[in-house]
């Protein structure tokens, strides 16, 4: 079954002057893999992967996501479906400084509210432990080193069990020994949990190791 | 419920916000409370000085006043005889009339019948001039009932020295206003003359000596009994130049007066129009108070979207973060009204003690003055109205200061962030 369906997406940026971004985009993304999407930079990559992210709602085309189309809706929607289908983790760990590692890991979910915060945060440390920075747990985020602060980006995204966990470069500035723990926690979800994970890399290496690599060169999909 | 759920997650992130930014918070609030004390301060002691005078004026001033007037005829005799001619007469003069009341006493008594009314009090005043030795000063008198007439404007209060009550049983007594017992140099006892306009003189005795507050009747006006004046002026029993009313509601004053006025015959004047420079005066300062207090205020709210829309621009990151966690755009602009509620609350709150304890505080400053005698301490009104009408302003200049920043953060675009 696809979770992800994109058909015939045109993309246009108008500053500074109109330019096609993405050309007739056409891509299925089947539940549980584990896919890369590479290309020079420029390629349309990163904005591909924020047309998906249902974040950028200015396109032609139809991207279906659960069998839900995307095209058209209005923003509190499309917030209320982030909320629950998908999992961010960028390339700058974007961890809200002023927060603990705990609250950052739980706020997705007490916005979710579809547990009590009692049982959120019993759920939060779980996923702390799971990617080994529970001891981080209770410090201000802007204190953790850049590999607990990626890791702790992780556990917030996986806090609502989304369909799918999206990825900026999650390893982009990680040193070799980090990055390599962020990836193989990102192929055990996927091997073990049957999580769908999309992410953007230029890291040849990460790319080969993924399931399915979509290979990007000036808007159009390379085979 | 799910709406609540959402503000109050907004509202553990705008606390979170506030607390790392404590400093900037304590001094957005401190700009409400500034502007809400010095309102509730200003309006407090405007309005206490402005009941202060009016009570003091209101006091000498009776609700409703029938009188007559010496007036032009609006239409001359010829004008009747020779209707349709052109007839021009030059130079009319105004005709000599009696100044008194026509069935004075049974007016007094039907009004007294009247539910509205409070008490009545006929009176005869006339101009006469005060002398004393060599010097004479012009003034006057006012024949009056005193039981009547202290019903209205409690006399007895008033009184310096002597007593009220040998006015009826003493011929030719006078009780004067303490300005006329300085400028006369009399005291109680003392024997002065008096001259009425016809050039009548008579020796009267000093039996008291009163004091209002207001100048200008302290210094020329005295009392008299009824029966003294009119055998002054030469006139029967019957005849009274002045009735004064005192109404149960003293609204209903503008709108009795037209009835009086045709039922009787008479002219007439209610307490607004004899004292629409003090009413407008007040109505003036009012004003005043209220556009120093929303111009503070505005300030107080220039500050607080300052402080918002400096943290939306260091908060770019966050916004983007949380929109992208799956907070809306609703969600994002709660975090920042929440915000700038709680500095507005805080700080009208705050403002309102402050205001209160400021105006308490001059409420018990002595305060001495010549023209209003009565005063010892700095008259200060305490009425809820101002505390809520202050607080309701604040409110409304924070949530808006509130609400520009707010939107703006709903729509930033989270892509552009993320992206770098």
């Amino acid at each position: 079954m696809n979770l992800i369906e994109v058909r015939n997406i045109n993309k246009y940026f108008y500053q500074p002057t109109k330019m096609q971004v993405l050309n007739n985009v056409d891509l299925d993304i089947e539940k549980g893999h584990f896919v890369s999407i590479t290309g020079k930079s420029g390629s349309g990559k990163s904005t591909l992967l924020y047309l998906l992210s249902t974040m950028d709602t200015d396109f032609d085309g139809s991207i279906r996501i659960n069998g839900e189309e995307m095209q058209g809706k209005r923003n509190r929607w499309l917030a209320d479906f982030r909320n629950h289908h998908i999992g961010f983790v960028f390339q700058f760990h974007y961890l809200l400084p002023e927060f603990t590692a705990l609250r950052n890991v739980m706020l997705p979910a007490l916005k979710l509210a579809r547990y009590t915060p009692a049982e959120i945060e019993h759920r939060a440390m779980d996923l702390l432990q799971l990617l080994g920075v529970e001891a981080q747990a209770n410090k201000r985020a802007s204190l953790l080193s850049g590999g607990q602060q990626q890791r702790v980006a992780i556990a917030r995204a996986l806090i609502n069990e989304p369909l799918i966990i999206m990825g900026d470069e999650p390893t982009g500035n990680l040193d070799s020994q980090n990055a390599a723990i962020v990836f193989d926690l990102f192929r055990q979800l996927s091997s073990e949990r049957g999580q769908t994970i999309l992410t953007v890399t230029h890291d040849d290496d990460f790319a080969r190791r993924s399931d399915k690599v979509i290979h990007l060169v000036d808007g159009r999909i390379a085979d | 419920m799910k709406l609540i759920t959402n503000i109050k997650l907004a509202a553990t992130i705008a606390f979170t916000h506030m607390r790392t930014r404590l400093k900037q918070t304590l001094i957005a609030t401190a700009g409400v409370t500034f502007g809400i004390t010095v309102f509730i301060f200003m309006v407090s002691f405007i309005q206490g000085s402005n009941d202060f005078v009016q009570a003091v004026a209101f006091e000498q001033s009776p609700h409703l006043r029938l009188y007559n007037e010496i007036q032009t005829a609006p239409a001359n005799i010829i004008d009747r005889t020779h209707p349709g001619n052109i007839n021009l007469v030059s130079h009319v003069k105004p005709k000599d009339i009696l100044l008194n009341l026509k069935d004075g006493p049974q007016v007094v008594q039907a009004l007294q019948q009247d539910p509205r009314v409070a008490a009545v009090s006929g009176a005869v005043s006339t101009q006469v001039f005060y002398r004393l030795g060599s010097s004479s000063i012009n003034g006057t008198i006012n024949g009056i009932r005193f039981e009547q007439e202290n019903a209205l404007f409690n006399l007895q209060a008033k009184l310096v020295e002597g007593s009220f009550k040998e006015l009826a049983t003493l011929p030719n007594s006078l009780v004067v206003g303490v300005g006329l017992a300085r400028r006369l140099n009399v005291k109680t006892g003392d024997r002065l003359e008096v001259t009425t306009d016809k050039g009548n003189n008579f020796s009267v005795k000093v039996v008291g000596i009163f004091k209002t507050g207001l100048t200008d009747i302290d210094k020329q006006q005295s009392y008299a009994s009824l029966h003294t004046v009119q055998r002054f002026l030469e006139v029967p029993v019957s005849y009274i130049t002045d009735i004064k009313i005192k109404l149960h509601d003293m609204e209903l004053a503008p709108a009795m007066l037209p009835e009086l006025q045709a039922k009787y015959g008479v002219h007439g004047s209610d307490w607004k129009q004899d004292n629409s420079a003090l009413l407008e005066g007040d109505a003036l300062r009012k004003m005043i108070v209220y556009g120093v207090a929303v111009t503070i205020l505005l300030v107080a709210g220039f500050g607080i979207f300052n402080i918002l829309t400096m943290m939306i621009y260091e908060k770019m990151k966050d916004i983007a973060i949380l929109k992208a966690m799956g907070f809306s755009d609703t969600d994002i602009r709660w975090i920042f009204l929440v915000q700038a509620l709680m500095i507005g609350i805080t700080g009208a709150l705050m403002g309102l003690v402050f205001g209160f304890l400021a105006a308490y505080g001059i409420s018990k400053m002595p305060y001495k003055s010549d023209v209003m005698i009565t005063l010892d301490h700095l008259p200060v009104s305490f009425s809820a109205v101002y505390y809520v009408t202050g607080f309701t302003f604040g409110m409304l200049t924070t949530t808006l200061a509130g609400y520009l920043p707010s939107r703006k953060a709903a729509r930033v675009d989270p892509i552009t962030i993320l992206r770098g």
